[in-house]
């Protein structure tokens, strides 16, 4: 077994991915629908055949439910790893993006938290080295 | 008669869109059979024989203005159910409901022996020739099932790698001066 799909749920599948790919820099990887159904997804630039990050529709209201939540309490709908979160930050800003945290040291890493514009927060997280 | 393995969609016909304001433009669909708007309108309305051509499943008629049914979005890579209330069904001429926020209306017309079906539906309109060429695909089967001579439900990604689609979906893409989704 491999990890190779995550998701996160987004208000807007469109906007979602000018999101993830011309402000955060990741790929697209697949896009196709069905009826209503759209199965969209966006991988890193560096890592193309890396795991795949889903931007689902939250058009059910479980899913609306929990993402407002999670919001509401501050916590990540997923997280990014970086080699260089001060100037991810500063690239990712000038491209319009609102910060809710700048690169922040916390206990083993530096952190930095944003809105990805379709109803959750991303974390960036940058590992310390020792 | 035709098998599973053999069958190759014709061209791409009897398909416009309208172009509207938003995401969602419309779709529209003619496809003639060679049976009576009964038996048509049965194959459009009954969880049985949706379940043999149709791009979802249902877990109750859709032939009954009010009844709230269940679709279920076959081949979509995670569980995808939503619900429905039928809101016309003028047995056997038109049939109207809502597929996961894409409204859908049929109507069957007498054509000679058999019916001339119509499909308004909405839709992505990144995704509208992709639709096109899925129902294409899904009347074709349809037609088949109809005529007693079965090739089986053909919906979902494995539809995609099929050598037909992809002909299909350029077909309708150029017919209709869109863009193909790239991935």
């Amino acid at each position: 077994m491999k990890i190779k799909l995550t998701s996160v749920y987004v208000d807007d599948q469109d906007k979602a991915l000018r999101f993830y790919t011309d402000i955060l820099g990741f790929a697209k990887r697949a896009d196709f629908s069905q009826g209503p159904y759209r199965w969209l997804t966006v991988a890193s630039s560096e890592e193309p055949d890396g795991t795949q990050l889903q931007l689902a529709l939250n058009n059910n209201p479980a899913a609306k439910t929990y993402q407002q939540a999670m919001f509401q309490q501050n916590q990540p709908a997923a997280m990014f790893f970086t080699d260089d979160v001060k100037g991810d930050y500063e690239r990712i800003k000038a491209r319009g993006a609102e910060f809710t945290m700048p690169p922040t040291a916390v206990t083993g890493s530096t952190i930095a938290m944003l809105k990805d514009s379709c109803g959750n927060l991303i974390q960036l997280t940058q590992l310390a080295r020792w | 008669m035709s098998s599973h393995a053999e069958y190759m969609p014709g061209p791409a016909s009897g398909a416009q869109m309208r172009r509207k304001e938003g995401e969602n433009w419309t779709l529209i669909l003619v496809r003639e059979l060679h049976h009576s708007p009964e038996r048509v309108w049965l194959a459009l309305t009954d969880p049985v024989h949706l379940r043999e051509w149709a791009p979802f499943d249902a877990d109750g008629n859709l032939g009954t203005v009010g009844n709230t049914v269940k679709l279920t979005t076959v081949g979509a890579p995670k569980p995808h159910v939503t619900e429905t209330t039928v809101t016309r069904a003028d047995a056997p001429k038109a049939l109207e409901y809502n597929w996961g926020g894409n409204d859908m209306r049929w109507e069957l017309e007498p054509f000679g022996d058999g019916t001339r079906l119509t499909l308004w539906t909405s839709i992505n309109r990144h995704f509208i020739a992709m639709g096109a060429a899925g129902w294409h695909i899904c009347f074709d089967v349809l037609d088949h099932l109809l005529a007693d001579d079965p090739i089986g439900r053909r919906v979902g990604p494995e539809t995609m790698k099929f050598p037909g689609f992809q002909r299909l979906h350029a077909e309708y893409a150029k017919q209709f001066g869109v863009q193909m989704p790239k991935w």
